[in-house]
């Protein structure tokens, strides 16, 4: 039972950062990135790369996946969307975009996965780090350093929003772009800084990924739904909705299916996200813009000061 | 200070504007008003670099500010508030501020928080409240005291007293002329409170289906036979 708890809080951390990169870029740029979950198998081969050439501990490539995934998260704004943009294209035409960045990124991993294993004489398509986990008084190294990343990564973006002056841009140009624009900040800045963040954290997630479960280049195909359901359902239009949704579907996922398989059998595993599609339909249903937009949240935010 | 010459404007292939001449005086408080769907409001988002304009020239300064973005207008001491949105409702009173001087250096930006408090004191004891909280009249006073921030030479208002009391009205209307005589801003607004608005104004224009109708001295507009039909309800066959 406690390697399904730790099983369970770092699947959730891992969806908490993902779908923390998928609600600030819908935030921002008004765009559901279907690539999203790409950009973590990205982060899984960028931390194997490093280990197979120069030795070095998925653990201690994290800043360097993190510096990547930014520069990924940019790119993607920059060829994918922004010339789309320009031509005031609709959301589903840059929804259609990001869809097509994704199999084109899922065509790299693929070729690469095969160049990288033809380099390393290794099978590189199907890989997992769970060897070189480390423990400390019993905890897997895995809960740790997720549960600290995700830690990390609340306390520096509410610092970022709240107590500095570019934060303050990017809440105004998240709200109000026009307005922003004739306040003079370059929302352009903030659009490309939002798609930094969110390949960067994708990125990092991905590095962790590893330990918890095998990684195949189609494994993206796999974590977007989940990514999705944790953004609809704590809701796309709050940061904190990331949050959330990332805890709600994750607990969910992996405590039902557990559950499920004790009944039913280990056939069931395969199903999981199903759990995920249900409750994104059943929040849609009843609540259409998430945890985050219902009343008791706007009341608890009042009481917060938020 | 800003003059608009030949001005077609629209949304992609809807032209709204056409041929729209107009001159703000700095230091004149200016109107335009007419009846809805006229081009009042399209009009001052043309002057700010908010639609589509195919042709005509917008010169302030002696500067040719027609392609210029909206973020390069805020520097150039332009400002323009809309009629609804014209704050950040996520944002406190405090960070409204904050952002509104965002080009500014950090001392001057404190000098300008200052002076801003100082015309509009109403704001002083809400400072964290957010701006969704506020109510009609201290959202308009944060509104204009976001563009006192920005060191703004002239201030667009989209119908500053839309929504508001008229007792709010009022406060609303002897703050714009507080910022004419006392800090050497320059107001230019649009107002459906047409008749109380002009009152105030030295020039006033006129627009009617996306043109200008009339252009003249604010009391020879109120006195004019248009603006009494349109506006006072008095019928006039010609017109």
């Amino acid at each position: 039972m406690m390697g399904v708890i730790e099983g369970t809080i770092v699947w959730s951390n891992i969806i908490v950062l993902l779908a923390l990169g998928l609600t600030m870029t819908y935030i921002t740029t008004a765009v559901p990135n279907f690539a999203q979950a790409s950009f973590a198998v990205v982060g899984s081969y960028i931390a194997l790369t490093l280990l197979r050439f120069i030795g070095l501990d998925p653990y201690l490539s994290i800043p360097l996946t993190f510096i990547i995934g930014g520069l990924i998260g940019v790119s993607t704004y920059y060829i994918a969307l922004k010339p789309l943009i320009k031509r005031k294209a609709s959301i589903e035409m840059l929804m259609i975009a990001t869809l097509a960045w994704d199999l084109i990124l899922f065509g790299i991993i693929g070729a690469y996965s095969e160049i990288l294993g033809s380099l390393t004489k290794r099978t590189e398509t199907l890989f997992v780090f769970t060897n070189l986990d480390f423990e400390v008084y019993g905890l897997p190294g895995r809960l740790i350093v997720s549960t600290m990343l995700v830690l990390l990564t609340i306390i520096g973006l509410y610092l970022l929003l709240y107590k500095t002056k570019f934060g303050i841009a990017l809440r105004a140009s998240m709200e109000n772009p026009s307005l922003a624009e004739a306040m003079g900040i370059n929302v352009e800045n903030t659009r490309l800084f939002s798609w930094f963040i969110s390949g960067s954290l994708a990125c990092m997630a991905g590095s962790i990924l590893p330990y918890l479960q095998e990684i195949v280049p189609q494994t993206g195909y796999f974590l977007i739904v989940s990514i999705f359901a944790a953004s609809i359902v704590g809701g796309l239009y709050h940061i904190a909705g990331a949050l959330i949704g990332g805890y709600i579907i994750g607990v969910s996922e992996s405590l039902f299916t557990y559950l499920l398989s004790m009944l039913f059998g280990p056939g069931v595993l395969v199903y999981g996200k199903v759990i995920s599609l249900i409750i994104m339909i059943i929040a849609i249903l009843i609540i259409p813009r998430g945890v985050t937009g219902t009343d008791l949240w706007r009341r608890l935010e009042k009481w917060l000061n938020l | 200070m800003i003059k608009v010459e030949k001005l077609n404007a629209g949304y992609g292939k809807l032209q709204i504007l056409f041929d729209i001449d107009v001159e703000v005086s700095s230091g004149k408080i200016t109107t335009i008003v007419g009846p809805n769907g006229s081009g009042k409001s399209t009009f001052l988002k043309s002057l700010f670099g908010l639609t589509d304009i195919y042709s005509g020239n917008i010169i302030y300064d002696n500067k040719d500010i027609t392609y210029i973005p909206p973020h390069e207008k805020t520097k150039m001491g332009i400002s323009y508030l809309p009629q609804t949105n014209n704050v950040f409702t996520n944002l406190s009173v405090i960070e409204n501020l904050k952002i509104a001087g965002y080009v500014l250096k950090k001392n001057e930006l404190e000098e300008r928080m200052n002076f801003a408090l100082k015309v509009f004191p109403e704001l002083k004891d809400i400072l964290n409240k957010k701006a969704g909280a506020l109510s009609g009249g201290q959202r308009q006073m944060l509104a204009m005291a976001t563009a006192l921030v920005r060191k703004t030479k002239l201030l667009i208002l989209d119908e500053p007293t839309a929504q508001l009391s008229p007792k709010l009205a009022e406060v609303i209307f002897d703050k714009i002329v507080e910022l004419r005589d006392d800090y050497n801003i320059t107001p230019l607004l649009v107002e459906q409170n047409a008749k109380r608005a002009l009152e105030i104004s030295d020039v006033g224009y006129m627009f009617v289906s996306g043109k200008v109708a009339y252009g003249g001295s604010a009391k020879s507009l109120l006195e004019h036979e248009k603006f009494q039909s349109y506006f006072l309800g008095i019928v006039d066959d010609e017109i």
